[in-house]
């Protein structure tokens, strides 16, 4: 049975009427108290979108921020000390209408410039706060926003306070020409003697970020975060589509993009902001401390057990190396340190993830972690490439070692790899290069260096992240040449001999220690999972205090020469 | 005074609103998602608006949607129904901002009864009683065992970060307390990492029982009298009957003052229930209030007589109470069965569908309030309730017999409903007895 009009005794109207007469005491829609989305288009209650960091409840399309507002969502209330207020720059072009233009724009924000710069607390940290504003002229970057941005940086740099910018702009202001070009080398200028103190400089792109913005300040972070799905580039997409006479692939220069290529550390959402922001901040403050409260670590650290043999051969130790369910890196830094953040891309080409990487606590000191990451399930392993690393992975390490050794924290790394990844693309970006070059600077970090073989340690793939103060072992990973089965084919053509090889490779813990290539063997549990995973980390924990609590102590020079030494008499 | 209500719910709620504004002369809006358009509010109001595909996200809870439809239907009030959008506090504030009247309490009310703590603080200072509880966290058994105490036993120790049953275990008596408050805290540190523990008094099988209350803008607040709602299947009400057999005139007239203290204390305005536990030796404390016209809601109206949706609507236009206290008698016995598309032997999975037959019962003193008829398809987004049968007579005992009868010969065909398994409540030796609490079903 069709209900429709079945009862015909409703007066039912079949059209829909609007009551325009009569408005008096009528219900009524108050004037800005919905608003629409630009990107899907629905109606939406502006309060919502004010008290949801002006983010739409409906599609989550992030809107544009006034720096005043980012202020009030970023900084501790009441904290922000605004610098150089009334810096305004000229007309060196005399570009006609360009001075009513910016008088206009100043009435209609309140602002000076496309920028504001001062002083403020985040969780409690003193920081340099730098936020553009995209209703001015769209953020361009002219003498006036150069000359803040700079003026806030050497301020930053005398202070000795971190800087954090908030980059969204088209890039250089073309109504001031020339001028404009030269402030990108002012801003980048700045930084760099920011940097050369030893300062942390985060910088964090919105929507858009183009231009000589992009190629100056927006870039050089120590730390580069960026809202999600933000427009990043140095080229505008319609430019480059006009030059090249291609369609640009769905998603091309968006902030995943940029993550995907390695340009930037993270994409943080707009909620998380703060709390992201300070926790790094208070994971880069002054800490006199780098012993972690350890006080009598040395007791904490029993001489290992005997960890002779228990009756496996090489073969089998080969073999549970490898099993699928040994424990990975990321399982290890989840059990041993707090906090971890983890950082992207190696600023080159692209973000590996065979290998994982970024900061976090021990024992409440910040220190550097990298992992060859595996992964558990297939879908992982393929994500993480089986832990075979491309050399985007080998440049990310030795990026997050020279920011560790900018920082003076400890870096901590956990080898596990069947090798460097074996491909056209790996040779392509140079693979043996990548490796050599680690070696090259890991040789002289000015930072303590461990690095513990979890699992595989194959061949240079391995050793690029182990040219360290100490190399530990668990008992039954492996460190070799090459795998047993690559080691069988080039000495005997037969790369089926592999138990042969892996009996006659020395390549067990045990081995390489008695050959004094690593200082510790871990002891293991039978059938180590992550089930009993807490019973080596908390080994592995008593030894990385005593590690820390030692190192921290020791002077550069020394530590740089015993690093030498412990290669060289090899 | 209301011309026009848009009535922002759907199913057999939307009819029983429409229902009453015709008999109050007042015009009709229906609002309706895709999955509605042969829906039976759709059909029976004046005029229909549809707002958004089916899920009730982008339908019946988006609200500038149903704004937009009260814009351009010219209605001048708003009535919420119960779910979707009718407890929502920022709903009734964007109403009270478009000068819409919104059928309920004030907006900032809502907000104040939904937060459970400020509820609870709310009740504390108007002398409301509420379970007893430790407000400061306890670490150590010592310190816990001098709060057990004030609070009395039985007392149930809860972790913080609690949840799934987990750190969580009852002390009947002192002697009981060590031990239980150890392994919870254990059990706590091992689950969440975290050994901070809450104690409260536990309540021991209680009743569910509430109070209908009426308030208008002027300050005058009565109660209408108790439901018993113990039938309860995860916490979802099955059976509920007024007046409740645990109840004398004495504990009913404690109670009910209780439950208009402490809708004054909220400045109350509107229909609104109070849900108490009641434990067997007749202390009962406050659970929560709700803020709208509920389900069982007819129960009420059949033992007072009285319409409390045509109240709702008349208090919202800024009409005064025409009844004071002793004007409210309750007459009789009445019980509610909620009907629901589901499939009671199959952990009562709801069943949508196309309805092929149909038969609902009639006769005196058998009310039907439900959105469904022949060919009608149950959608598969919504509430599985089809309807609510409601009978009364003189007594309990003759209502259970007319309840009985009733569901006897309710036919609903092409899907699964709960329909037997009511009956098999109803026919329960100890749901005849009134030996029920919110365990009931749990028992079976």
């Amino acid at each position: 049975m069709k209900l429709k009009d079945m009862f015909k005794k409703t007066n039912r109207k079949n059209y829909i009427s609007i009551h325009s007469s009569d408005n008096q005491g009528r219900p009524e829609v108050p004037e800005g108290l919905l608003k629409k989305c630009n990107a899907c288009k629905a109606a939406i209650v502006t309060e919502d979108v004010k008290s949801n960091y002006y983010i739409c409840p409906k599609c989550h399309n992030y809107f544009r921020v006034h720096a005043r507002r980012r202020v009030e969502m970023i900084a501790d209330e009441g904290t922000f000390e605004e610098w150089d207020q009334g810096l305004t720059g000229g007309n060196p072009l005399s570009f006609p209408g360009y001075e009513e233009k910016v008088k206009a724009l100043q009435e209609k924000t309140g602002l000076d410039e496309a920028v504001l710069t001062g002083k403020a607390k985040i969780g409690g940290v003193e920081t340099v706060l730098g936020v553009c504003d995209g209703r001015f002229m769209m953020a361009s970057m002219g003498e006036a926003v150069g000359e803040k941005i700079a003026r806030a940086v050497e301020r930053a740099t005398s202070e000795k306070l971190p800087v954090i910018i908030f980059a969204c702009s088209g890039g250089a202001r073309m109504q001031e020409g020339i001028v404009s070009l030269m402030q990108m080398a002012k801003t980048s200028a700045a930084l760099k003697r920011h940097s050369d103190a030893g300062l942390l400089y985060i910088s964090v792109l919105t929507n858009p970020t183009t231009g000589g913005v992009t190629a100056s300040f927006a870039m050089l972070g120590d730390i580069i975060l960026a809202e999600p799905k933000a427009l990043i580039g140095f080229a505008g997409p319609r430019v480059i589509e006009q030059t090249i006479r291609q369609k640009l692939p769905e998603g091309f220069q968006k902030s995943e993009f940029l993550l995907e290529h390695g340009f930037i550390d993270r994409i943080v959402e707009r909620e998380e902001m703060k709390e992201v922001l300070t926790e790094i901040l208070k994971m880069h403050e002054r800490c006199e401390d780098k012993t972690g409260g350890c006080t009598d670590c040395c007791s904490l650290v029993k001489e290992e057990e005997h960890t002779e043999y228990k009756g496996l051969t090489s073969w089998e130790r080969v073999q549970i190396s490898r099993k699928k369910e040994r424990p990975v890196g990321s399982e290890y830094i989840k059990e041993l340190f707090d906090g971890f953040i983890e950082f992207h891309g190696d600023r080159y080409f692209k973000d590996d993830r065979a290998i994982i990487g970024g900061i976090a606590r021990f024992h409440g000191v910040p220190v550097t972690v990298i992992a060859q990451e595996k992964g558990t399930t297939t879908k992982e392993n393929i994500e993480h490439n089986f832990g075979m690393p491309s050399p985007d992975g080998y440049r990310k390490a030795l990026r997050l070692m020279k920011q560790a050794e900018k920082f003076h924290r400890p870096v901590i790394c956990f080898v596990d790899t069947p090798g460097a990844f074996c491909g056209l693309e790996a040779e392509e970006r140079g693979q043996g290069e990548a490796i050599a070059r680690n070696l090259y600077e890991m040789s002289s970090l000015k930072t303590p260096i461990v690095s513990i073989v979890i699992g595989e340690g194959a061949s240079g793939g391995a050793l690029a992240i182990a040219l360290a103060d100490e190399v530990w072992m668990l008992e039954n990973s492996i460190y070799t040449i090459l795998s047993p089965e690559g080691f069988a084919s080039i000495l005997w053509k037969d790369a089926k001999r592999a138990k042969e090889a892996a009996g006659v490779m020395k390549l067990t813990a045990n081995h390489l220690k008695s050959l004094d290539i690593v200082e510790r063997v871990i002891a293991e549990p039978e059938n180590f999972t992550t089930a009993n995973l807490q019973d080596v980390t908390d080994k592995i924990d008593a030894y990385l205090a005593k590690f820390i609590c030692d190192h921290a102590a020791m002077d550069v020079e020394t530590l740089v020469e015993k690093r030498y030494q412990r290669f060289r008499r090899i | 005074m209301i011309k026009k209500v848009l009535i922002a719910n759907r199913g057999e709620i939307a009819v029983r609103i429409i229902r009453a504004c015709r008999e109050m002369g007042i015009e009709t809006v229906a609002v309706y998602s895709e999955a509605d358009r042969e829906a039976l509010h759709t059909q029976l109001a004046d005029e229909a608006v549809c707002i958004g595909p089916a899920p009730s996200a982008e339908s019946y809870l988006s609200m500038d949607q149903i704004l937009s439809a009260t814009m351009i239907t010219g209605a001048d009030a708003i009535h919420p129904g119960f779910g979707f959008l009718s407890e929502n506090s920022k709903f009734a504030q964007l109403c009270e901002k478009c000068n819409i009247t919104f059928i309920g309490p004030k907006s900032n009310v809502i907000e104040k009864l939904g937060n459970k703590s400020e509820a609870r603080n709310t009740m504390i200072s108007a002398g409301v009683p509420v379970i007893p509880g430790t407000t400061e966290p306890i670490f150590d058994e010592e310190k816990g065992a001098l709060e057990a105490e004030k609070i009395g036993y039985p007392v149930i120790i809860k972790a913080a970060l609690g949840g799934g049953g987990k750190g969580m275990r009852v002390a009947k008596k002192p002697e009981e307390f060590a031990s239980a408050f150890q392994t919870a805290q254990k059990e706590a540190k091992a689950a969440f990492g975290d050994d901070t523990m809450y104690i409260e008094h536990f309540v021991e099988r209680p009743r569910h029982i509430e109070f209908q209350i009426l308030a208008d803008k002027y300050g005058n607040v009565i109660h209408l009298g108790e439901r018993d709602c113990s039938i309860q299947r995860n916490h979802q009400k099955m059976i509920e009957e007024s007046p409740s057999i645990a109840l004398d005139e004495e504990l009913r007239k404690k109670m009910g003052e209780a439950a208009v203290k402490a809708a004054k204390a909220a400045c109350y305005e509107n229909a609104g229930t109070i849900e108490f536990l009641l434990e067997k030796n007749g202390n009962f404390y406050f659970m929560e209030m709700n803020t709208r016209i509920q389900v069982e809601h007819p129960v009420t109206e059949w033992v007072t007589g009285i319409d409390l949706v045509k109240e709702q609507i008349r208090i919202a236009s800024g009409a005064e109470l025409k009844f004071r206290q002793e004007d409210v008698k309750l007459t009789g016995h009445a019980i509610e069965c909620r009907i629901n598309a589901e499939n009671p032997e199959k952990n009562f999975r709801p069943s949508p569908g196309t309805i092929t037959d149909i038969y609902l019962p009639g006769g005196k003193g058998v009310r039907i309030d439900s959105a469904i008829y022949s060919g009608y398809t149950v959608p598969p987004y919504y509430d599985s309730m089809l309807a609510k049968l409601i009978v009364h007579a003189k007594s309990r005992e003759e209502a259970i017999m007319k309840m009985k009868s009733a569901l006897g010969e309710v036919i609903i065909e092409g899907i699964d409903t709960n329909v037997d398994y009511q009956y098999d409540l109803i026919n329960n030796p100890d749901y005849q007895s009134g030996n029920i609490d919110i365990e009931f079903i749990e028992r079976l």
